[in-house]
This record gives C-alpha cells, sequence and structure tokens, in this order.
C-alpha cells in the first residue's frame, strides 16, 4: 500500500458516497474526508476493542491497525464477535482481523502482535489517534506523554464488569468547528421564500464556527489532589467512579490482570484493600466508595461495553474531524444505573 | 455467596439461557441488539423484520455486507449474528410484524419484547400487542446522534401511547398548489405530480392551480361557488393531468410549457393571491433553450449531489427524467402506475428538477439533489455509535427486567452534549399509565369531530380508526341498540358500506360507535361530535387535540426539537396509498420519539 502524503483526496468515489451517506448527512462531507486521510492505533481486542474497531471501521478511516499481543481464550469468543469460535490458541489481533475488514472493504486494516510497551517510541508517530485498551496505568501515562507530544491525539477506555469509562487527551491547544444556524438579514428579492422578514434564521442555513479547548494529560488527569479544603469541598459533585478507577487500575498493576469471576471471593477482598489504601493515599475516607461496585466490576459486560464503545468511538471521530465539541475529559458510565457523565479531571 | 458467570449473578446467567425473547426490527438498532443479546448470553431470540439491504445501511447495519445488498434483513442478521455464537437459537422472520400470524399467542411466548422500529404504526401495534399479553416491552429510537430507551408495563408504566405524539407535518392544499414559500412545498407539489403523471392518481394530490381557494374570495361564500363552479365547468378538472400529458404523448417540453409557464399564468390572474406576495414568475423553455450558455464543468470537490445546477440544468433534468419515466411506464403497459422511490434515480431526477424548477418560479433559492432527496425522501441521517449506544442501554433494561427489578427500570436519553449536570446519559424514572389514555386506560373512550354528512365509512375506516388510532383491522358496530355493524374486519363483508356517509346509518351528533381490533385484542369507544365547522383540508378532529397544522420551520436535527418526528422536514403524507403498502423501503416515516420527554429529560433529571 503506497502511503501518500496528502490528507485529503478531494475526490469523494461513488461507492463511498453512496454507502457513507447516511453519515455524511449528519457530520457532512469535510468530515468524512479528514476521516478517509486519518490512521488510527487501536490497542486491545476484547470486548472494549471489538466495539471501538468496528464503529471507526464503519465510520471510513484510512487504517486501523489492531495491536494486541493476547491469546483467544475459550472466554474471548463469548466476549467479542470479532473472534470466531474456532481461533482459540490464535493471536486476537490476528484472529479478529478478517471479520474487522468485511466490515468495511474500503478501510485498511491491519493486525499487529507484539505488546505495546514492546514497541519503540517512533512506532506511534504514524497514527493520528492512539486508542488504548486493556493496558497498565504506567503504559499509559508513558504512551499519553509521548504521544501529546507529537500532537497526535490519545484515547483510553476500559470496562469493568457494569462499569465503563474513556479518557482523551486532544492537546493542550485543539480547534476545533461547531455547525450553527445562520442568522440572516432577508434581501429583498433574494433568501428562501418571496416574503420578507426583518432577519431571519433560516433553519437550514449554517455556518462553522472555530473554537479551542485545553487537554491535560493522563498523568495530571489521575494525579489530582484532594488534600486541600477546596477539593475536598468539590467531593460532592464528584462521580465516585473516578475512584473506582483508580482502584481498578492499581489492581491491575499490582496483579497484572483484572479481577477474575472463578476467583470471585479472593479477589473482592484484594479489591476491598485496594479501596482502601487508594483512599487513604489520596487522604480520603474509605467510606467514600462503599463495597457495593465490588461484585459488580468483574469481567466485560457486552451491553457496557457497547455504550462505552459507542461514546469512545464517536469521540475519535469527532477528533480526527475536527468537528463538534469534544468530551473534556472523562466519561464514565454506570451500567446499574444507566448513567453517563462527562467530568474533567486534571490542573485548571 | 455471590457467584458469578463472567459479569452476571449466576440465577441471572441461567434465566438468560431458558427465556425466550422478540427483536422486532433489524436494522441500524436491531443488528447491535442482537449482537448484544446473544454476547450477554441469551439464548432463544426471534427476529423479524420486513425490509431488504440497502447499500446505504452499510454505515452502521454491521451483520450486513455488500454482498448482501437485496436480501432479507432479519434472516442475514441471523446469520451473521450465528456466526459468533453458533449455539444461539435464532428464528428469523422476512415479514411485518402487523401480520395477523404474530397474534396475543405468539407474543405470550416471550418473556421480553424490544421494539428496534422506524415508524409510528408498527410501535403503536407492538404497544397494544404487548399490552394485551401483558408482556414488558423495550421501546427505544435514534436520530442522529440523539436517541432514547424506554420501558412499557401494563398497568406500572405509561404505554407508548399515554402521551399524544407530534403528528405528521402537513400542508394545505392551496399552499401545495397556489402559494408555495419554502422549498418543501414544491417538494411536495413535486412528489403529488409524480403520482398524478406516472403514479397512483389521489384526489388528494392535486397539482393544477386551486381556483377554490379562501384567500382568493372576499366571502367565504364566494369560495364555495367558484368551487362548485369550477366543478361543473372543469376546464382544468374535467381531465385528469395523466390523462392530459397521455395525450401529448408525455412530451417534456409541452409539460414544462403547461406546469411551469401557463399554471403559473393562471396564477397570476388571481391576483389577490399576490397583493402581499412576491408574484411567481413564469417560465418559458423556448426562451430558456435560446439563452442557455454551455456551462463549464468546474472541478468538484463536493459530492456529484451536492452541485446545485443552474436553471436550464433543471429543465433539461425535468426533459431527460420525463423521457426515462415515459418509457418505464411504456415498458410496462397501458395501466401501468409507477411507485415513488427515492433511490430511483429517474423518480429522484424528476421531483430533483420540478421542485427546484418551481422553486425558481417562486423566487427561492434552488436546492441540490442531496438536500431535496433528504427533504423529498424523509432521510434521517444515522450512524453507528448512536445505535451502539442505545442497543447496550435496551439490553442493560432488559436485564433489570429478568432479575426481577423492573422498578430499577429507566427511560434513559442520550444527549449530544453534556447537560448542565455532566450527563450525556440521562435515566428518568418511569411514568405511570394516563388515566385517559385511549389505549390502555380500563375502558378506553375517545371523542371525533367530524361531518357525518361529508364524512363517508372508508374515511372513518382508514384516515380515522387505522391511520390516526392504528388499529389494523377494525370491526364497528354503532351503539344503536341493534348493534348495526358499520365495519367489518372479513373482506368484502361491509364494501357496500365504503362510500356511504355516516349520516346514511343514522350516525349524529352524540352517537357511540363500538371499535374493536381483535388482533390487537382492543376495544375503543368513539363518541362522534358533528360539526359543520372544521378547518379548510381537515377532516376531522379528535377532541383534546389541537387540530393537524403545519408547525413553524423547526430547528436541526442536533438540537432540541429533533426527535419529534425524527426529521425536521419530514412532509405531508409523502406518500401515495400504494406506497405506503409497498412498504419495502426504510424511512417510511422516520420518528423517533416524542418531543414532551425529550424536553422533560433536558429540564429535569432525578440524579
Amino acid at each position: 500500500m503506497i502511503d501518500t502524503i496528502e490528507k485529503e483526496d478531494p475526490v469523494i468515489s461513488e461507492e463511498e458516497a453512496a454507502q457513507y451517506d447516511r453519515q455524511i448527512r449528519l457530520w457532512g462531507l469535510d468530515a468524512q474526508k479528514r476521516l478517509r486521510g486519518s490512521r488510527v492505533l487501536l490497542a486491545g481486542l476484547g470486548g472494549l476493542g471489538a466495539e471501538v474497531a468496528k464503529n471507526l471501521i464503519l465510520a471510513g478511516v484510512k487504517k486501523l491497525t489492531l495491536l494486541d499481543h493476547e491469546k483467544v481464550t475459550e472466554d474471548s469468543c463469548r466476549a467479542q464477535f470479532l473472534v470466531p469460535v474456532t481461533a482459540q490458541g490464535q493471536n486476537r489481533a490476528q484472529a479478529s482481523l478478517e471479520r474487522a475488514q468485511n466490515l468495511n472493504p474500503m478501510v485498511e486494516v491491519q493486525a499487529d502482535t507484539d505488546k505495546v510497551e514492546d514497541k519503540p517510541d517512533d512506532f506511534f508517530l504514524q497514527f493520528d489517534a492512539v486508542c488504548l485498551t486493556g493496558c497498565s496505568k504506567d503504559l499509559m501515562v508513558r504512551v499519553d506523554q509521548l504521544c501529546s507530544q507529537h500532537n497526535i491525539k490519545v484515547f483510553c477506555g476500559d470496562i469493568h464488569g457494569y462499569y465503563g469509562y474513556m479518557f482523551s487527551n486532544l492537546g493542550k491547544e485543539y480547534s476545533y468547528v461547531e455547525e450553527k444556524p445562520k442568522v440572516v438579514k432577508a434581501a429583498p428579492d433574494s433568501s428562501d421564500g418571496p416574503e420578507a422578514k426583518k432577519a431571519k434564521v433560516d433553519p437550514n442555513e449554517t455556518t462553522m464556527v472555530k473554537k479551542t479547548a485545553s487537554f491535560c494529560s493522563l498523568k495530571e488527569a489521575l494525579e489530582v489532589d484532594w488534600t486541600s479544603e477546596k477539593t475536598k469541598a468539590g467531593l460532592k459533585k464528584t462521580p465516585l467512579d473516578y475512584f473506582m478507577l483508580h482502584v481498578l487500575l492499581k489492581f491491575r498493576t499490582d496483579k497484572g490482570r483484572d479481577p477474575d469471576p472463578l476467583a470471585f471471593p479472593e479477589d473482592s477482598l484484594v479489591l476491598k484493600q485496594i479501596r482502601d489504601d487508594v483512599l487513604e493515599a489520596k487522604t480520603l475516607s474509605s467510606d467514600l466508595l462503599s463495597d457495593d461496585f465490588i461484585s459488580y466490576c468483574f469481567s466485560e459486560m457486552s451491553p457496557v461495553c457497547a455504550v462505552v464503545g459507542g461514546v469512545l468511538g464517536q469521540e475519535v471521530v469527532k477528533a480526527l474531524s475536527q468537528r463538534d465539541a469534544p468530551h473534556r475529559n472523562f466519561f464514565f458510565f454506570d451500567g446499574r444505573k444507566g448513567n453517563g457523565v462527562v467530568d474533567y479531571f486534571g490542573p485548571n | 455467596m455471590v457467584h458469578l458467570v463472567g459479569s452476571l449473578r449466576k440465577e441471572l446467567a441461567d434465566s438468560l439461557s431458558t427465556c425466550s425473547v422478540l427483536v422486532v426490527g433489524a436494522g441500524g438498532i436491531g443488528c447491535e441488539l442482537l449482537k448484544n443479546l446473544v454476547l450477554t448470553g441469551f439464548k432463544n431470540i426471534e427476529v423479524i423484520d420486513l425490509d431488504t439491504i440497502d447499500v446505504s445501511n452499510l454505515n452502521r447495519q454491521f451483520l450486513f455486507q455488500k454482498k448482501h445488498v437485496g436480501k432479507s434483513k432479519a434472516q442475514v442478521a441471523k446469520e451473521s449474528a450465528l456466526q459468533f455464537c453458533p449455539s444461539a437459537n435464532i428464528t428469523a422472520y422476512h415479514d411485518s410484524i402487523m401480520n395477523p400470524d404474530y397474534n396475543v399467542e405468539y407474543f405470550r411466548k416471550f418473556i421480553l419484547v424490544m421494539n428496534a422500529l422506524d415508524n409510528r404504526a408498527a410501535r403503536n401495534h407492538v404497544n397494544r400487542m404487548c399490552l394485551a399479553a401483558d408482556i414488558p416491552l423495550i421501546e427505544s429510537g435514534t436520530a442522529g446522534y440523539l436517541g432514547q430507551v424506554t420501558v412499557i408495563k401494563k398497568g406500572m408504566t405509561e404505554c407508548y401511547e399515554c402521551q399524544p405524539k407530534p403528528t405528521q407535518k402537513t400542508f394545505p392544499g392551496c399552499t401545495i398548489r397556489n402559494t408555495p414559500s419554502e422549498p418543501i412545498h414544491c417538494i411536495v407539489w413535486a412528489k403529488y405530480l409524480f403520482n398524478q403523471l406516472f403514479g397512483e392518481e389521489d384526489a388528494d394530490q392535486e397539482v393544477s392551480p386551486d381556483t377554490a381557494d379562501p384567500e382568493l374570495a372576499w366571502n367565504p361564500e364566494d369560495t364555495a361557488a367558484r368551487a362548485t363552479a369550477s366543478e361543473k365547468d372543469g376546464d382544468i378538472k374535467r381531465i385528469s393531468t395523466k390523462e392530459w400529458a397521455r395525450s401529448t404523448g408525455y412530451d417534456p417540453v409541452k409539460l414544462f410549457n403547461k406546469l411551469f409557464k401557463d399554471d403559473i399564468m393562471y396564477l397570476l390572474t388571481m391576483d389577490k393571491l399576490w397583493k402581499k406576495r412576491k408574484a411567481p414568475t413564469p417560465l418559458d423553455w423556448q426562451h430558456l433553450e435560446n439563452s442557455a450558455c454551455p456551462q463549464e464543468d468546474s472541478p468538484v470537490s463536493g459530492l456529484k449531489d451536492q452541485q446545485v445546477l443552474g436553471l436550464w440544468g433543471y429543465c433539461q433534468l425535468f426533459q431527460h427524467s420525463v423521457e426515462t419515466l415515459r418509457s418505464q411506464i411504456q415498458e410496462k403497459g397501458e395501466s401501468a402506475e409507477l411507485v415513488w422511490d427515492k433511490d430511483d434515480p429517474p423518480a429522484m431526477d424528476f421531483v430533483t428538477a420540478a421542485a427546484n424548477l418551481r422553486m425558481h418560479i417562486f423566487s427561492m433559492n434552488m436546492k441540490s439533489r442531496f438536500d431535496v432527496k433528504s427533504m423529498a425522501g424523509n432521510i434521517i441521517p444515522a450512524i453507528a455509535t448512536t445505535n451502539a449506544v442505545i442497543a447496550g442501554l435496551i439490553v442493560l433494561e432488559g436485564l433489570k427486567i429478568l432479575s426481577g427489578e423492573i422498578e430499577s427500570c429507566r427511560s434513559i436519553f442520550l444527549n449530544k452534549c453534556p447537560n448542565l449536570r455532566k450527563k450525556l446519559l440521562v435515566p428518568c424514572i418511569l411514568d405511570p399509565p394516563s388515566a385517559n389514555c385511549y389505549v390502555c386506560a380500563s375502558k378506553p373512550e375517545v371523542t371525533v369531530k367530524l361531518n357525518v354528512h361529508k364524512t363517508v365509512v372508508l374515511t372513518l375506516q382508514d384516515r380515522i380508526l387505522k391511520e390516526r388510532f392504528g388499529m389494523v383491522a377494525p370491526d364497528v358496530q354503532i351503539e344503536d341498540g341493534k348493534g348495526t355493524i358499520l365495519i367489518s374486519s372479513e373482506e368484502g363483508e361491509t364494501e357496500a358500506n365504503n362510500n356511504k356517509f355516516l349520516s346514511d346509518f343514522g350516525i349524529r351528533n352524540g352517537s357511540r360507535l363500538q371499535v374493536d381490533d381483535f388482533l390487537q385484542d382492543y376495544t375503543l369507544l368513539v363518541n362522534v361530535l358533528h360539526t359543520e365547522e372544521l378547518e379548510r383540508d381537515v377532516e376531522f378532529e379528535v377532541v383534546g387535540e389541537a387540530p393537524d397544522k403545519a408547525p413553524p420551520p423547526q430547528s436541526k436535527p442536533e438540537e432540541v426539537n429533533s426527535i419529534t418526528n425524527g426529521n425536521k422536514d419530514s412532509s405531508q403524507p409523502s406518500t401515495s396509498s400504494k406506497e405506503k403498502k409497498n412498504m419495502e423501503k426504510q424511512e417510511r416515516e422516520n420518528e423517533s420519539h416524542s418531543l414532551f420527554i425529550y424536553f422533560i429529560s433536558l429540564i429535569w433529571d432525578l440524579f
């Protein structure tokens, strides 16, 4: 495949126009062209990864690289829909490749079986956006720092039972456009109607307004200081999912895996302990996060993957097309309550 | 001690393998939903959809590939889902859920029904079937970036029809025929013209100047007189548009001059109309042809369809499309009728051309084929991610129901941006049933205002009972002490009554009709309120509701008003009755959910 430098090939083929018709009518042709020129790295092909892969491939990115060193287990087949039931023992990225490619032959889909942590820095530089699932906290922090230095957009996400989150870092100065209705003064003999009115908002005419937003690093987002009275006062409005995320990331770091339903009793105790440790380290009371979440944070629930994968996928699409306000900078989903919250964590 | 199977409690996981669920619709939401159900562990799933796969589905209906275009959605969805879970027991029906085969007994097989529909008629019907069978129903819809899920349980929550839903926007005949002021009026006119020339002629889809326009007369009596006069001497009306077109051999230039010159000149004689409005300017084919200059082909960076042609360009498009449609109709034979289809290029070309020519005549900026197609075809923009989120929420609500926790179910709204409470997904407590609901109240009753001397039985059956009140096969008895049968759902039995007036049966002010739909297990008592004063073009009014009127132009789909009838531009019944019957294509009506609920979610979230 010959890579050309130009981001946007001006001509959309008839095939693309027909297939992408319903989304071009939503986000416009310019956005579709930008997607068409984008290269994305997706790490982790678990339940969430498969959802994100599907969403990005259907959206019509130029290239999607599926990076996963894990092997397909019996559980993997139940967990995601890209891996055939016969693929046990194969590499997860490779096993997902065929179905992923069939979702949209116009996208170049590639499988890479390496570990994320083994990739050299310059590996990441070929992408416009990087999406990390199933990675340890340290790895995510490292990749986030590296990518944002090079203006590569970073996304992270994970699912733990009924709970899920996504994080994004689009850089210190991310600019995008929003489509707003145009307010026009009707000229006497033109515009969309013979009845001239003084000033008319024509619902069909819109204008693009430029905006900017600033994002902090994952490191800064995770290391918010809760010791001061001021931040403690803000706790009431803070989604507890944020702290739950810390607990689950620490579990992953300490144990090298996620909580396992087959080890439910032992892992529950570990989770409780980690909850106490994490909150204590943040000088917060362990009452803040009750035990309740523990029995609901095991494994990856398919519908929760679908919800978070949908939101995350759309954030990637928005960022690549630089259109519409990005969620800043976390999205937390509680599948038990049906609550989906966007909140910012980081320095002001 | 908690015993988990994957993420789920063991009892829940076990129940998934024994229960049966029904998915109604295998499109955008349906594909995502099937995938989620199968991966979550549901073993027995039935899915039904009457549609076939179209290339425009492929950006989001991910169970389908290009090679499947033309095949049954339900069938292919089943086959694709089986790929990732061969042990699942999936039954697919390429059929309409309104088919009487799917009766109350059928619905009772399921522990849960999930809608993944795109039209109100089917939603109303499934609503009633689930009420009749007393099965919980999860209702949902999406449009662009927005979506909604809710749970319906008889006796516990509102049913789908408890809240009045905004009805499809309609435009008065005189606006379409005489005084269009917006592109949509011209587009509706062009679709009517298509039917008049090539399709099923419909008396409600006249395109010629309307001499009975109330604006023309100072006195209402004049209007009536004029209407009767024109019917009598019928210079314009006696010969149908189709007959006239046939007599000219569907000559495009003759057609052009009649529609865009002669008829416009006739309109100009109705000078009262133009006192406060800019008058239309007629077009002359010869003149346009003479002054046309060859257009340079400028390199196009946009879609070909997004170009707005010049006036002569639309003249040529009109000519070409008429010639193509003419040969289509000639191939089919003498009494051939075409059905308008946005995906049929000459049909779409014809409407694009005719609408634009009319827009130009009435001083409106012309529109690209791309934009005309959106409006004429009631297209709702759609993407994979919104459907993915909503389908995920549907399954989560379903699991609550299966766990016996239906009180924890919620209506959930997906916004484009987080609200003031930072919520992107907004759960709301479910409302209890409405006491006056004409569907789920214990003895549903409704009052309808109409003129018993002017309303025929067929109108009562088709427009009122079927269209407005969502019945599929109504049986009507007059409560006159004799139990006179006015309408029987058995084919042919009461056909003789169709063209008789209601008053012929003794129906008058205060009469009561008992209407049954046995398939839906639904009985509705209709009180008749006789009136001689209905608004023009209005056949009946349901008491307690504002009459159907064209509301002011709505804002863009992503903003507040969007999820009403789905598309801001959804126009007058954009279908001929044949097109409605020919319900093979999606986007028939395109509405997703009620404006009410959406507004409430914005102002008042509970968490």
